[in-house]
């Protein structure tokens, strides 16, 4: 059965070490809608990145049931329906920017002869004069800068076309200034191919910027704290991440997170 | 235009121009003052152009087991080097073997081969392939292990296969570590093949050493010592130009 969302019922992880048991997520629960950009905030060791695997199913979960868009984690990824940028860029260095971004083309070939599959790839060339890199199609990767790789790799999830994209930390290794542009192109590019994106962060001003709706997670043991809305208008300019509105939202945020923090503690 | 002659450019270059020179300077005396010891430079070179066909002809056979020698042994740790990348249980069984060969001297096995395999070339061979196969072992399950785990995540988000990982991201991410190998391997290789020839034939670089000590004749010792040395670097040499020519990231 298709279905227009992603549902999370009761997941948990735990992680045997020896003897001992470590519970890196307890009981989450959540459901984002197609074409929403949800945000994964929370302190390091909140699970977060954990999550966000689990949906990938780059790992499984202990307990609980996962639901995207009516398939389980491992269908999704065979229809090459998830696409996966991680906080590095992870660009193959022998492969030009043009052939890096078309990797999904390369791989899985399989996936595009099954029917429901509802991945559409994007064309590169679009997708990289989107993000500021259409002079730099023939570069390798070693003759870019950080932020141009982290683009490019951006631009690989994009041009993948899967209806899903998931983005851990992609920008936590980039300056400020670098991260604060790259920002806004994802936004734009998001804007237009309008995928549904999990992103994680743990940045409340990163968090509020991008999302339609911020889970708030806390650590010791992992769980979702609340889930709050970003009702701030799109496009997000600059006016809007200047306005008083945003900078409240970023407070609010912080609020709950050191809320439901001090609570565990 | 770029300036060749800059201050790092001159340096780079004198500093082993100054080295040579003092060894040069270095040998001429012990030449002239213990004769029995070393040659003088100017009879290596006569003796190298009175009989250079000589030369040549046996250095082509010594090259030939080389090579031939690089290319069983380095493709078969290649292929095994491969295997243990997805197979533990071969990794486990393998590794101690290969430290055994690499441990035990060549020049032990030598004279097992030439009982085993008469007097061809085949014993020769055998010892370049085995001096070959560990440094390109290592270094080729080095290369085909060093993935990144978020680029092997990106493939795995995909649902990319073994086949697909392998030849999309481990080959061509472990071809540095394959060229290291391979000029690691080419010199032991003409290493092994050189040491092979002590024993069991008249013909190679070394049986022209092991027959040159026989009527201690210096100049025709090291006249062979040098153009082994000299082939060793050219092979490099090779190598490295096909790794230029592959590897440009």
């Amino acid at each position: 059965m298709q279905s227009s969302r992603i549902v999370l019922h009761k997941l948990s992880k735990t992680y045997k070490r020896g003897d001992s048991e470590v519970r890196a997520l307890v009981d989450v629960n959540a459901t984002f809608e197609e074409g929403e950009f949800i945000t994964l905030f929370g302190p390091s060791g909140c699970g977060k990145t954990t999550l966000l695997r689990i949906i990938a199913g780059l790992e499984s979960q202990s307990e609980g049931d996962i639901s995207l868009f009516g398939n389980s984690p491992a269908q999704a990824s065979r229809l090459k329906n998830i696409a996966w940028v991680p906080q590095s860029s992870a660009l193959l260095p022998w492969l030009s920017i043009r052939n890096n971004v078309l990797l999904s083309e390369f791989v899985n070939k399989r996936a595009d002869r099954i029917v429901g599959s509802t991945r559409k790839a994007e064309d590169p060339d679009e997708v990289l004069a989107d993000l500021g890199l259409a002079d730099f199609k023939a570069a390798l990767p070693a003759q870019l800068s950080g932020g141009m790789r982290q683009r490019a790799a951006i631009a690989r999830g994009f041009v993948q076309g899967a209806p899903l994209m998931l983005m851990d930390e992609p920008f936590s290794a980039l300056d400020e200034l670098t991260r604060d542009s790259i920002r806004l192109r994802l936004l734009d590019v998001w804007e237009k191919h309008r995928k549904t994106v999990v992103f994680v962060t743990h940045s409340a001003f990163e968090a509020v910027m991008l999302s339609d709706r911020v889970v708030v997670m806390t650590p010791r043991p992992g769980r979702i704290h609340s889930i709050v809305d970003i009702n701030l208008p799109r496009p997000r300019t600059r006016e809007v991440l200047e306005s008083r509105e945003f900078e409240e939202k970023v407070r609010e945020v912080k609020h709950i997170l050191r809320e439901g923090w001090g609570q565990d503690e | 235009m770029t300036n060749l002659f800059t201050k790092s450019n001159i340096l780079r270059l004198l500093a082993p121009l100054i080295v040579f020179g003092l060894l040069y300077l270095g040998w001429q005396w012990v030449a002239l003052n213990l004769k029995s010891i070393l040659p003088p430079f100017g009879n290596i070179t006569a003796e190298f152009l009175d009989r250079p066909g000589f030369y040549f002809s046996n250095l082509w056979v010594t090259v030939q087991a080389a090579l031939i020698g690089f290319a069983i042994g380095g493709i078969s740790a290649i292929v095994l080097a491969i295997l243990m990348v997805y197979f533990d249980f071969l990794r486990a069984a393998i590794i101690p073997v290969a430290l055994l060969l690499n441990v035990t001297p060549i020049v032990a096995i030598s004279p097992a081969l030439i009982v085993a395999f008469g007097f061809n070339a085949i014993p020769h061979i055998i010892v370049a392939g085995l001096a070959a196969f560990f440094p390109m072992l290592i270094n080729a399950m080095s290369g085909l292990r060093a993935v990144e785990k978020e680029t092997l995540d990106v493939f795995n988000a995909m649902s990319a296969n073994r086949t697909e990982i392998f030849f999309r991201l481990r080959l061509p991410g472990s071809l540095p570590y394959l060229f290291s190998g391979a000029k690691l391997s080419i010199t032991a290789a003409m290493v092994g093949s050189v040491v092979s020839e002590f024993m069991g034939t008249s013909k190679g670089i070394g049986a022209t050493i092991v027959m040159a000590t026989t009527f201690l004749n210096l100049n025709q010792m090291w006249v062979a010592i040098f153009l082994s040395a000299v082939t060793s670097l050219v092979l490099i040499g090779v190598v490295s130009l096909v790794e230029k020519a592959l590897i440009r990231w």
